[in-house]
């Protein structure tokens, strides 16, 4: 359990920096840890695969690309525009509402049912593979459709046209 | 099933059609293939019907029919499209097959039975959106559109997610007949983090249609995109979102109606007031559609807010008079925007003159979408008020007819300008499509406001 | 296979040894070095080293979308294979099946893939 403290404030501590940083890019790198951590609390669900996934997907694969999408920005001025302070304020609001709501709902949780998983090794893969290809075939499936779609829109907005000759 | 199956291989044809340059086949293969879906679809009907794939789809009466909907809205686009694409790129294949994979999501939003496929589908829907909001890559107001829909969509889904991810830890399920039983058998044990999940939803069921306060995408994004393309978002995408909405609501959520019933009541009331007040300043009818279009998702909430039996029917039907109308108006705006350059009222001024049917076909339009009687927009919003008042919501209805009058303020704006304001100018080319299409939207327009039994009593 | 022992969150011990192993390794050749090397400052040692040519302009530069287009393409067929690692270790126990469910999703994005190649999207002109 302490050692689920500890990995949790490490996680809300870099999301923090994630936003509080300056620098764009030390921004991105703060991201990276937080996603560790998020690492280590799927291994300490005993969430394997989630673990796996979320190591080589979003801290290798995504991180990457926001990198990229950094670079294809120019960083050198500051071209950030500053928000006004109205804005700000309903930033502060809006974001305040989703705190009060989610820490009362939590706050009427009763506590005292820890929670003990029915099978503590549904987080492994050959599992999650069992379900993913029975109850979530057609989920499945379909997200091919949506990694089309992606390609395809990537390819179309990314790619130059071809110049007419 | 086999209708989704349909969809998502025919957006693969036509991507390949595209590759090996047959570029002729591509419109009547596309509108082959939407019109094969439809026969499926009728064939399909009045069967029981089952949950497929472990409770994932569910082909009900309310999927089929809003599934129609949204196919044959596509079909009418893809008419207007005729010529309008090849003008601005070379890569027309691409925009129809995505078209028509966000179809394929629009289809999954409105047949879920689970949270899984409600997410994929949305997420499918948007993603083909995102991009086809972006196409004109040297427009500025296009990539501003695609890119603040992106960043406000991909946002909102992080909404849905966390909703759904509390309706689990709460229900155990992500099925919605599980998600029932769970609220249905402990009326009194509902965990808390339950409504926390509900509210969510809210949130980013209400962004994706573009309900206020979270509608600050919709004028911008609308406005920026191709009139094409904002057809599409204004019709399909909007029957799909408010279908799903319903849907999930209707299913699951009726025993908790005094919880969300006042979050929704009071949405209700600043989308109305946000969307009509906005609209009436606005000097260029394509943001006047948009703006009014944040109204028309406030008429819809009616039927959310007054839950029921009847809820799917008057939604069937305000969305169907609705978005014939869009279609007409956003599609007239592509013809005088074509030949005067302008997207103000002032372009309209004395087309009653050189272009009598054109300008009978808008006028009607714009009727119907300010809700006058003998047309279907006045039956569409006939059915929603009365379904309120069944719930004695008096206040919401006397808040709703005072906003329908600004409504009929800024339609007629454009009415004026046909048949009052002369000017002399050259008569439009209506080509055959959009003469095909306009004519049978006011014809259906004009037969619903006469005859509703038609769609009333389908679902 | 399925008398396979339980696997707990204590069994990732040795990669989290390793790991710590592996940083620890890296950041303390830093700081030795730091403290055990000559500390020469001058304007040489602390400019960037571009293999003794001269430094040109500012390294936070736009680039070309070229790249990201690769990177675009790998993170999509990434998730792709990522899909396939659980359902080759229940391979045997589906059977056709799971083998024709697999090719569908696959083939889907192989049709994907297909067309990318044709587009010529992945050529570097």
């Amino acid at each position: 359990m302490s050692v689920f403290y500890f990995v949790a404030f490490l996680s809300i501590f870099f999301a923090l920096m994630t936003i509080f940083t300056k620098n764009p890019v030390h921004s991105v790198l703060y991201l990276v840890i937080t996603f560790f951590t998020f690492t280590v609390h799927y291994i300490l669900l005993n969430a394997q695969f989630l673990a796996v996934v979320n190591f080589i997907v979003y801290m290798g694969a995504i991180m990457v690309l926001f990198l990229f999408v950094l670079m294809l920005l120019n960083l050198n001025k500051d071209t950030e525009p500053l928000k006004s302070n109205l804005v700000k304020f309903m930033g502060v609001i809006a974001g305040m509402c989703l705190l009060v709501t989610l820490a009362a709902s939590f706050r009427l949780l009763q506590i005292s049912d820890p929670v003990v998983l029915k099978n503590p090794d549904i987080g492994l893969v050959s599992n999650l593979g069992k379900v993913l290809f029975s109850d979530f075939l057609l989920p499945f499936e379909i997200s091919s459709i949506l990694l089309l779609t992606a390609m395809v829109g990537a390819v179309l907005l990314a790619k130059n046209d071809p110049k007419k000759v | 099933m086999s209708a989704i199956i349909t969809l998502s291989l025919l957006a693969i044809l036509v991507l390949y059609l595209g590759l090996f340059k047959a570029r002729r086949a591509l419109l009547p293969v596309s509108l082959l293939g939407l019109v094969a879906t439809v026969v499926l679809y009728g064939v399909q009907w009045g069967k029981t019907a089952e949950p497929l794939y472990s409770g994932m789809v569910l082909f009900d009466h309310f999927a089929v029919v809003f599934s129609v909907v949204c196919v044959i809205l596509t079909i009418l686009v893809l008419l207007l499209s005729k010529d309008y694409f090849d003008k601005s790129s070379p890569h027309v294949a691409e925009y129809y097959a995505l078209l028509l994979f966000s179809l394929t999501g629009a289809v999954l939003v409105v047949s879920f039975h689970n949270l899984a496929m409600l997410f994929i589908g949305i997420e499918i829907m948007s993603v083909a959106l995102y991009i086809l909001a972006g196409i004109r890559k040297k427009d500025f107001a296009s990539n501003e559109a695609a890119l603040k829909y992106f960043l406000m969509g991909a946002y909102s889904t992080g909404f849905l997610l966390f909703g759904i991810a509390l309706l689990y830890g709460a229900s155990g399920s992500f099925d919605l007949a599980a998600i029932k039983e769970y609220v249905v058998s402990n009326p009194q044990g509902i965990s808390p983090l339950f409504y926390a999940g509900i509210l969510l939803l809210i949130v980013s069921l209400a962004f994706k249609l573009g309900a206020a306060p979270f509608h600050f995408w919709t004028p911008d994004v609308y406005d920026g995109s191709p009139i094409l393309i904002t057809i599409f978002m204004a019709t399909v995408v909007k029957t799909a979102a408010i279908a799903g909405f319903l849907r999930l609501f209707y299913f699951c959520f009726i025993p908790l109606q005094d919880f969300w019933v006042p979050v929704l009541l009071v949405m209700t009331i600043i989308t109305l007031f946000v969307g009509n007040l906005t609209a009436i300043v606005q000097q260029s009818v394509k943001r006047m559609l948009a703006y009014s279009s944040i109204s028309h998702a406030g008429y819809l909430l009616f039927a959310i807010v007054a839950i029921g039996a009847t809820s799917a029917n008057s939604v069937l039907f305000y969305v169907t008079a609705y978005s014939l109308s869009t279609i007409i108006g956003f599609g007239s705006l592509i013809l005088v925007k074509r030949a005067t350059g302008s997207e103000h009222f002032e372009a309209f001024n004395g087309l009653a003159k050189k272009n009598p049917y054109l300008s009978l076909a808008i006028a009607i339009a714009m009727l119907s979408l300010a809700g006058i009687p003998l047309t279907a927009g006045f039956v569409g919003k006939f059915m929603m008020f009365s379904g309120v008042l069944a719930d004695y919501q008096v206040l919401l209805v006397v808040l709703a007819v005072i906003n329908a009058a600004m409504g009929i303020f800024y339609y007629f704006r454009v009415i004026v300008a046909m048949y009052f304001k002369p000017l002399d100018r050259d008569a439009i080319v209506v080509s055959g499509p959009y003469r095909v299409v306009f004519f049978l939207a006011a014809l259906i327009t004009l037969l619903l406001g006469v005859y509703p039994a038609w769609l009333t009593g389908l679902i | 296979m399925e008398s396979e022992l339980l696997s707990t969150p204590q069994d990732f011990v040795p990669i989290l040894i390793q790991l710590i192993v592996a940083a620890g390794f890296g950041v303390g050749t830093i700081i030795i070095t730091h403290l055990i090397g000559p500390k020469v400052r001058t304007e040489n040692k602390l400019g960037a080293f571009e293999s003794g040519v001269e430094v040109i302009g500012n390294a936070r530069q736009p680039f070309s979308i070229k790249y990201f287009i690769v990177a675009i393409l790998f993170v999509i067929f990434d998730i792709e294979v990522i899909f396939m690692y659980p359902w080759a270790v229940n391979f045997r126990e589906f059977g056709l099946s799971g083998l024709i469910e697999m090719f569908v999703f696959m083939g889907l994005l192989l049709l994907g893939f297909i067309y990318i190649i044709k587009r010529k999207a992945l050529e570097w002109d």
